[in-house]
């Protein structure tokens, strides 16, 4: 079950858009974080069963954040949400581990839908 | 009905096409122009007709236009040859094809998806005609016809430019007619004139398309050679020299003159770094071709 | 971000430009890359509001008069509107030739030798309509386009938005800096969206907003 997401992104925006649709998807615990550095702290902190990450962001750019994560937790499920979806940089990203790479503006049903999948990911990983 | 007769009256070719570039309108302008008939053509590509328009720059210039619903033009001035049609005028005779812009934009549904493309062809052969003149005029020489001291200048430069960063080498040639005053004197400016004319046409047979033969002032020529080392340069002057020699200018039946060329020859070397410092040393070089007694040839690289 | 006088957004209706800016860029960084097989590096965008003579002064700043500034200026026309300026600090002829494939193409030879400018102008019109195009869309709006022009730093043209229009009114400057990967070219794009259009984009900020939060 997924109780625990965190939310990688320095637009405000951004976060608002993404957590307005997980919380119309069901009651998730939400931890915020406004650049690669902080998502890095947070997800050591916070130990989330899923991590929805930008690419663009100032201090520590996702491509970054999504190494280190996998390097603490090389079973994190990375979800990445980025306008940039040229074959060259989803690639890059799910080379590194990344889960899925979702285009911006996601509408509700892609996170409907890429839930339900790390949601099976999930079960599997702990059954 | 109106939107219609006005769709086949305009004075520019108008062309819808659908995502497969299939075409699906196709005007009177372009029914006149290409001896195709709407019938004809309906349904099938583009491409069929002119593959001459099957490039990279047509292909990429409908996709953006799908994918991000702007405009696209295509300008004469780039490409030469869109619709390949013959010019309506008959007095604008420099150009085989009608020159053409054509812009390339979106045709939107009621939910604003572009479905279609719409082409705008217009003929600017006759604006292609001035714009040619102008630039003949801004960069020849009105006598001789060939490139005058601005144009030459400009070209000297990039070429130091261009040989400063890739180190390639090219040759500088400057020519002054031997006696050239005494020919005025003699036989009067017209007389001069014609050998200014001449020499200028025989030099510029024994060059190459590359290289660029200018007016640099009164009987004062030169030419830059591009990608050319000294000794290549020299045989090429010493060839103009010999034809000089051996050619009898017929101004008239009854005046036939015979004149001579001195030469300068300089080639780029990393001390040159101006176009001040190539053109002074073969100015140096054709004053020692001067006075060690006229028509021949000296080279820079020989006193250096 | 900065502004001149008055708050004419409100914060929300910035973070939401800001985030449609990004949005557009990167969507429109990869479909370029599709269409001109080019990857583009965008920056991310800074965004500003500034009334039309300091504009002037501003864009004015940013073209470098020494160099062999060139600069490309689209405008487009709707219910958002405004123009595009592309500006190539210190161009280099050799390097710009290889930026688009020109090689199947019958190009024109009564010129003599490669037509940079226009080179230069297709460019423009691409990149300013890529990241217009993607702006609209995501506004559920579309624009029209003038053809492009350019300019070039060394004639005594200077840049004057305010002659087109009031010179008290406020203009909306949003620049971000690009490069072509590979290649050692970068510039900046500016996009300007004129007081008429403030209106409009206010609501149709509000509109994204209510749509996505």
């Amino acid at each position: 079950m997924i109780k625990h997401i965190l939310v990688v992104d320095d637009s405000p925006i951004a976060r608002r858009m993404l957590i307005k649709s997980l919380n119309a998807l069901g009651s998730y615990e939400i931890t915020e974080a406004r650049d690669g550095q902080e998502g890095i702290e947070k997800f050591k902190t916070a130990s989330p069963d899923v991590t929805f990450l930008d690419l663009t962001m100032p201090v520590l750019d996702g491509y970054e954040a999504l190494i280190k994560i996998k390097e603490i937790n090389t079973k994190a499920i990375v979800i990445v949400v980025t306008a940039d979806i040229q074959p060259k940089s989803i690639g890059t990203v799910m080379g590194n581990g990344a889960f899925s790479v979702i285009k911006k503006p996601a509408p509700l049903e892609t996170v409907k839908n890429i839930l339900e999948k790390a949601e099976n990911k999930l079960k599997d990983m702990q059954g | 009905m109106i939107y219609e007769q006005i769709f086949h009256m305009v004075n520019v070719g108008i062309v819808i096409l659908d995502v497969d570039l299939k075409v699906v309108k196709w005007n009177k302008w372009m029914e006149i122009h290409s001896n195709i008939s709407c019938d004809i053509i309906a349904g099938k590509s583009i491409f069929d007709f002119y593959p001459n328009l099957d490039t990279k720059w047509f292909n990429r210039s409908c996709k953006s236009v799908f994918s991000f619903g702007n405009t696209a033009f295509l300008t004469h001035k780039l490409y030469k040859t869109i619709f390949p049609f013959k010019p309506v005028s008959s007095f604008v005779t420099i150009f085989d094809n009608m020159c053409q812009d054509c812009i390339v934009g979106p045709l939107r549904n009621e939910d604003k998806t572009i479905e279609y493309l719409y082409l705008m062809v217009s003929d600017v052969t006759k604006m292609a005609s001035y714009e040619k003149k102008l630039l003949d005029m801004g960069s020849k020489d009105g006598l001789t016809n060939i490139y005058n001291r601005k144009y030459f200048e400009t070209k000297l430069e990039e070429e130091i430019e261009r040989s400063n960063r890739y180190k390639n080498k090219f040759s500088l040639i400057i020519f002054d007619i031997d006696f050239f005053k005494k020919v005025n004197d003699k036989y009067g400016h017209l007389a001069g004139d014609y050998i200014l004319k001449t020499f200028a046409k025989i030099v510029s047979k024994l060059l190459r398309s590359s290289d660029i033969f200018a007016r640099y002032g009164g009987e004062e020529f030169c030419c830059i050679l591009p990608e050319t080392p000294n000794e290549l340069a020299v045989i090429i002057a010493e060839r103009i020299r010999k034809e000089i020699e051996k050619t009898l200018f017929e101004y008239k039946k009854d005046t036939k003159i015979r004149i001579t060329v001195s030469q300068g020859v300089s080639t780029i070397n990393k001390n040159i770094t101006t176009k001040t410092d190539i053109i002074n040393l073969a100015d140096k070089a054709l004053y020692k071709a001067k006075s060690r007694g006229r028509n021949q040839v000296v080279t820079a690289q020989t006193y250096l | 971000m900065n502004t001149d006088k008055n708050e004419i957004f409100t914060q929300d209706q910035k973070d939401v430009l800001q985030e449609i800016m990004n949005i557009a860029f990167g969507n429109a960084t990869a479909e370029l890359s599709e269409i001109i097989d080019i990857y583009v590096v965008l920056s991310v965008p800074d965004i500003k509001t500034i009334n039309s003579e300091n504009l002037d002064l501003y864009v004015n700043n940013l073209i470098d008069l020494k160099k062999n500034t060139k600069i490309i200026e689209q405008k487009f026309f709707g219910e958002y509107n405004g123009a595009g300026l592309l500006i190539f600090p210190d161009i280099n002829n050799d390097e710009i030739v290889t930026l688009l494939d020109y090689s199947d193409t019958d190009s024109i030879d009564y010129l003599e030798q490669v037509p940079v400018n226009e080179i230069l102008i297709e460019i423009g019109n691409i990149l300013i309509g890529a990241c217009i195009g993607k702006i609209t869309d995501l506004l559920d709006t579309y624009v029209t386009y003038s053809p492009p022009d350019i300019f070039s730093s060394d004639t005594s043209n200077k840049f004057c938005f305010s002659c087109n229009t009031d010179k008290d009114k406020t203009g909306l400057v949003m620049k971000t800096t690009f490069t072509f990967n590979g290649k050692n070219i970068e510039g900046l794009l500016l996009l300007l969206a004129s007081n008429d259009s403030f209106d409009w984009l206010k609501k149709a900020l509000d509109k994204f907003m209510e749509s996505y939060l």
